[in-house]
């Protein structure tokens, strides 16, 4: 009997091993903010990199803690909760910020997979007002897809100073209110998505892999669709997933998803990417997976065939899969034919907080003390809001990426940062549903299943219909 | 004054099942009530704006039984889809467990081993639903090994979650993995609680295997069977978790994978719609009720009323 019990434990050991060991692999099938997630941890390895090879010249190299001198008023709670879905700012936080002293950070991690964080914090700040002041909700987290949703609410409250000129004023328009344009927080990043093609594929399609040079080829979607074909004709492939560009046009949408009367409308930019993405599949000029598929994460290795990607600067350093170890330095970005952003995490003041002015101080620090933001990108690879640092930091010749194979990316993405516009009438509280949603059906159509247009759309509209209820569909 | 004497042990069975029946009435019989109770308002949220609650009749049941433009009912198709998905699971897992649950009970074989087999059939039921399914996401995906598999052989790889049958039939494929191990035990136990002398007094009569599995085996093992049907048929329909890290929330391609439960789920996602999803748990709720009594029914039916007959007879 013995014998049996310990072969069977042995058995059902090694099964639970094999799932668990190919589960932990697996982080690509995840929704654009899900991925932030990942964002995180590998946040964490460059730091002991860092650690190790800072070496003390610049004392931004290793992370120490900036005190802002912010004395705690005397209304003020000794406890101030902060909500979030992962832990990357909390890192920032605990490694850069001198909290006051006597005061108790309490971080409330929910993670974003199925909407597990918004229906937290939504079920926290709903009970504001019954909680006692130590438990009230005083600052949280949002990201780019539904900070509409908080920002244009009651449940966020007006920040009582005007942050500094110089921050990219997309991030501010982000987090205004759209009902009477007050400002309820602001971001510590900017996210300007960028172009990343593989230079040694640039080399035999363009015939150059110069970063200025790929992006006078390549800064229209005419210029861009005729690169597609020859890339095709030489055995490539012009970009990852069908997704890749999307965020280039609806996040330079010009008109909204839902008219004033809450009724759904497809924005031009909408359609020109679908027009785009359906040629792209009939072609062959892309990959027909999703974003996050292992699919699109296997052409970042050795033998990878895509040309282009396209994100930011946490998508690059942290999300592109095998590349920084099999293909680093064969990577550069250039603006591409549209500047953009994709993602981004802002830091809202929550109504009913009794840290108002601790709250705004982590504000005013992680945007505009300069030591701080210093340590963010050098350590972190993180671009910062504040545009005068930022601009410092592109026009340092002596830094370079890695992964880029030592181009100065700041210098890219500052570029690209000046240009990028949010128009916060323009955004909806159900965006996350119209990026990822949306998108999502039309890719079912391009691989197959269902057969026509029209039904992808009908599709999507039963989907709107179970999420936003009260938005009138077409059908 | 002797009956004072007689102590009532009566008491004692009901004081000993009331913890269940108070922590039923807390978490169970309160919430199904107030599931109906809530199935005829007006309540989601847009936003962070809570709409309702509003007294609007049946206009929740309405809205679920209206056809789209092409004449289909959505829960139609996802019940559709649940039972499909059910079927081609449970079937196969049936037959399955049935004939393993023989061969490891049967007296002329006397398999060696048996405790083995018994651990690694159960096995796939200790991993977690979402878990199992993940790996099979990945072992079928376009670049996973089966396609790398079938490319180095010399086929084109082909994408196994871009079609409905296939995907479905891999969802059925990792339930029948994950039950039928249990089922086979059930039914192991169900055999070998049939009497004996039974199967001694056929063999001494010269039936066959056949004979012995289809006159004796089988109506005997019939109410495990019913038991097995229906619990499997309850768990059919609130499929929820594998089809879900298959199909996702979309129940991709084209709806096809998309359970009632995964519908009940969108429905309490981002808008908390609890009118609606009340009215579809009602609906759930009736079917589950119905289809458990058809089953009870067509295969209890011989099995329930010829003992009472007998018992008449004799």
């Amino acid at each position: 009997m013995m014998k049996k019990k310990i072969f069977a434990a042995v058995l059902a050991s090694a099964i639970l091993m094999s799932v668990a060991g190919c589960t932990q692999d697996n982080g690509g099938n995840n929704d654009d903010g899900n991925q932030l997630e990942t964002n995180g941890g590998a946040a964490d390895t460059t730091t002991s990199a860092a650690e190790s090879n800072g070496g003390g010249e610049v004392d931004n190299k290793t992370p120490h803690q900036v005190d802002t001198g912010y004395k705690l008023a005397d209304d003020e709670g000794k406890v101030i909760n902060i909500y979030c879905w992962n832990e990357d700012f909390k890192n920032y936080f605990e490694a850069y910020y001198k909290h006051p002293e006597g005061v108790d950070v309490n971080w409330v991690v929910n993670a974003n997979d199925g909407g597990v964080y918004q229906q937290k914090l939504d079920e926290a700040l709903f009970n504001q007002g019954d909680a006692s002041a130590d438990n009230k909700v005083d600052m949280f987290l949002a990201e780019a897809d539904y900070i509409k949703k908080y920002a244009s609410s009651d449940f966020t409250s007006a920040l009582s100073y005007t942050p500094s000129s110089d921050i990219y004023s997309y991030t501010l328009n982000a987090a205004t209110d759209v009902r009477n344009d007050q400002l309820k927080g602001l971001s510590f990043q900017a996210a300007p998505s960028v172009l990343i093609y593989r230079r040694s594929i640039a080399k035999d399609v363009l015939g150059t892999d110069d970063p200025n040079e790929v992006q006078k080829l390549l800064d229209s979607w005419d210029k861009f669709d005729a690169v597609a074909a020859d890339a095709k004709a030489k055995g490539y492939i012009m970009t990852g997933c069908v997704e890749e560009t999307l965020r280039c046009y609806t996040n330079n949408a010009t008109s909204s998803f839902l008219s004033d009367s809450n009724e759904f409308q497809v924005p031009a930019e909408f359609t020109a990417w679908l027009q785009q993405a359906k040629s792209y599949v009939d072609n062959g000029y892309t990959l027909t997976c999703k974003r996050w598929d292992d699919e699109k994460s296997v052409q970042m290795g050795t033998d990878g065939k895509v040309m282009c990607f396209f994100g930011p600067a946490w998508y690059y350093n942290f999300c592109m899969g095998t590349a920084k170890e099999q293909t680093n330095g064969d990577w550069a970005v250039c603006v591409g034919p549209q500047e953009h952003f994709w993602g981004g995490t802002w830091l809202l003041k929550a109504t009913g907080t009794d840290n108002a002015g601790l709250v705004e101080d982590i504000m005013k620090a992680f945007s505009e003390n300069t030591e701080i933001i210093a340590q963010l990108w050098e350590q972190k690879s993180e671009f910062s809001c504040n545009k005068p640092m930022m601009e410092k930091y592109a026009a340092d010749t002596s830094y370079g990426n890695d992964l880029l194979g030592g181009q100065n990316d700041a210098a890219i993405m500052a570029e690209c940062a000046k240009n990028i516009t949010w128009d916060p009438a323009l955004h909806t509280q159900y965006d996350q549903t119209f990026q990822e949603t949306l998108p999502g059906r039309m890719i079912e159509w391009f691989n197959g299943d269902p057969k026509t247009e029209e039904e992808a759309w009908s599709n999507f509209y039963k989907d709107l219909k179970t999420v936003a209820p009260d938005v009138v569909t077409p059908e | 004054m002797k009956k004072h004497k007689l102590v009532s042990y009566a008491k004692w069975g009901y004081i000993f099942i009331a913890p269940f029946f108070i922590v039923y009435i807390i978490f169970q019989l309160i919430p199904l009530l107030s599931t109906f109770y809530y199935s005829f308002f007006e309540n989601y949220r847009s936003g962070l704006n809570v709409i309702g609650p509003n007294f609007v009749g049946f206009d929740n049941y309405v809205t679920l039984f209206t056809p789209d433009k092409n004449g289909s009912i959505d829960i139609f198709t996802y019940f559709i889809n649940t039972i499909i998905m059910w079927l081609m699971g449970a079937v196969p897992q049936l037959v399955f467990s049935l004939l393993l649950a023989v061969i490891f009970t049967g007296e002329r074989l006397r398999i060696k081993g048996q405790g083995f087999f018994k651990t690694v059939i159960y096995m796939p039921n200790l991993i977690m639903a979402a878990a199992f399914a993940m790996l099979f996401f990945m072992l079928f995906s376009k670049v996973g090994p089966f396609n790398q598999f079938i490319m180095s052989s010399g086929g084109e790889a082909f994408d196994f979650f871009a079609n409905k049958w296939t995907t479905r039939g891999i969802i059925a494929m990792i339930n029948f993995l994950m039950w039928f191990g249990n089922t086979t035990i059930l039914l192991m136990a169900g055999i070998m609680g049939i009497d004996q002398s039974l199967f001694e007094a056929a063999s001494i009569d010269g039936a066959t295997s056949w004979q012995v599995f289809y006159k004796i085996t089988i109506p005997l093992l019939k109410p495990i069977m019913v038991y097995v049907a229906i619990t499997s048929l309850i768990g059919g329909l609130q499929m929820f978790d594998v089809p879900q890290v298959i199909g996702t929330y979309l129940g991709s391609p084209n709806r096809s994978t998309m359970t009632m439960i995964m519908y009940l789920n969108n429905y309490l996602g981002t808008s908390k719609n609890y009118g609606m999803a009340g009215a579809l748990s009602v609906i759930i709720f009736i079917i589950t009720g119905i289809l458990s009594v058809i089953v009870y029914k067509t295969m209890a039916n011989d099995s329930g009323k010829k003992p009472k007959k007998a018992k008449k007879g004799a």
